[in-house]
């Protein structure tokens, strides 16, 4: 096969397979629908996730290398977290002490692989070089995570009543991502230079100002859309008002059903 | 009301305000530390606010043909659409007809265009990541404080 050819089918049409996998899997109605939401959703993953054998002539499979790198440590911390919630004050399906302890392990092997990728030997090297997503992606969660702990805090402290813990977990975890952002701008990993770290950084923070922009103004003129045919909606039919034989009948059934209570009883 | 206290208007300016500030502190480190950085930040800037208009369009789009179902009027996705495709289009023109203002490391538009779709896909799932791991902390730690209880006077 052409391996254009062989491009498209394994990596483009499996990115399209997880979109449509996603869409179907969380919005459908119909089960049967769901679940072959979910098939496409990991068949989609899989060959993505292949493509580094499959497609190891194309430049696109460094994108499966990486998602096969951030794999572990993502699934760890998701399973991690929600092992440590659901082991709280949950009134149905409480899970047990040793999940909530194997949760805080989970997440802290999650946390340390991540920065072991950026500060150890782990750091994704594909096939010579390091992994060119790998170095958008750890900028760019450093800052979306500083930048999200610090909104959340704000909107738990301007909400919530007395959450001091929330807050001052929220805090914690802003303090320990600005860490690390000030030590990656001036300390170099044994893979990635300060400067190099710098360059991506700056790179990330454009990268989100324009996802943000380009979002608000996709939203903005779908909302425009929605408003102009709204507006065009003919008004509904206005009924005439009521004649005096219905008014007499309505009274009637109104008496009937709300009667006061017998001043006997 | 207390004077001191803040109204509904300035918390939400207040909180758009720090949602403003965290990234731009961090970004003004950045040049402070590193003076060279900020080559191509135009270029990329462009490039991320095009894709993210093109694929949030294109998710939105199914929506409007669930709207469009439901409002019995299916001319409504259509014209969404087209309106979307329309301004998608002056924009991919207004840049590109600033010279290189879109090409990064790549030989062709389409080879931009697909690298700028797979690096759009590394900062969603970046964001995403990000998302988990406050809304996570935060969910976690909710659900471990005690449910509150109410008190009531002794009569």
């Amino acid at each position: 096969m052409e391996e254009s050819l062989q491009a498209f089918f394994l990596f483009w049409l499996a990115g399209l397979a997880i979109i449509v996998g996603l869409m179907l899997g969380f919005f459908s109605k119909q089960s049967p629908i769901r679940r072959f939401g979910m098939v496409l959703l990991t068949v989609g993953t899989l060959s993505i996730l292949a493509t580094p054998w499959t497609l190891s002539f194309s430049p696109s499979s460094s994108f499966g290398h990486f998602l096969g790198s951030i794999l572990g440590p993502s699934v760890l911390l998701g399973v991690g977290l929600y092992n440590i919630a659901f082991s709280g004050h949950v009134p149905v399906g409480r899970l047990s002490e040793s999940d909530k302890r194997a949760g805080f392990v989970m997440v802290l092997i999650a946390m340390l692989w991540f920065e072991g990728m950026h500060w150890w030997v782990l750091t994704p090297t594909y096939p010579d070089d390091i992994n060119r997503y790998w170095l958008i992606f750890w900028p760019t969660l450093l800052v979306v995570t500083a930048f999200a702990s610090f909104v959340v805090y704000y909107i738990v402290k301007t909400v919530g009543d007395e959450r001091y813990q929330e807050q001052r977990l929220l805090l914690t975890l802003f303090a320990f991502t600005s860490l690390l952002i000030i030590l990656g701008l001036l300390r170099d990993g044994p893979h990635v230079e300060s400067t190099h770290f710098a360059e991506e950084f700056w790179l990330a923070g454009a990268d989100v100002f324009g996802l943000m922009v380009g979002a608000a103004l996709a939203i903005l003129l779908f909302a425009l859309v929605l408003s102009i045919y709204e507006a065009q909606q003919p008004l509904p039919k206005q009924l005439d008002p009521p004649t005096t034989h219905q008014l007499e009948e309505a009274a009637k059934h109104i008496a009937k059903h709300v009667g006061g209570v017998n001043e006997d009883e | 009301m207390k004077m001191s206290e803040p109204t509904g208007v300035s918390k939400l300016s207040n909180l758009l305000l720090a949602s403003l500030v965290i990234p731009s502190a961090f970004l003004a480190l950045t040049f402070v530390l590193h003076p060279g950085v900020g080559e191509g930040t135009l270029v990329r800037f462009a490039n991320s606010m095009l894709t993210s208009f093109t694929m949030i369009s294109f998710l939105l789009l199914l929506t409007l043909f669930v709207y469009g179902d439901a409002r019995k009027r299916p001319m409504t996705p259509f014209f969404g659409m087209l309106l979307c495709g329309l301004f998608g289009t002056a924009l991919s023109l207004f840049f590109l007809s600033q010279g290189d203002l879109l090409m990064e490391d790549n030989g062709s538009v389409r080879a931009q265009a697909l690298s700028n779709i797979i690096r759009f896909s590394t900062t969603v799932i970046a964001c995403a990541i990000a998302a988990l791991i406050v809304l996570g902390m935060l969910f976690a730690s909710l659900m471990h404080t005690p449910p509150a209880r109410l008190e009531f006077e002794e009569e």
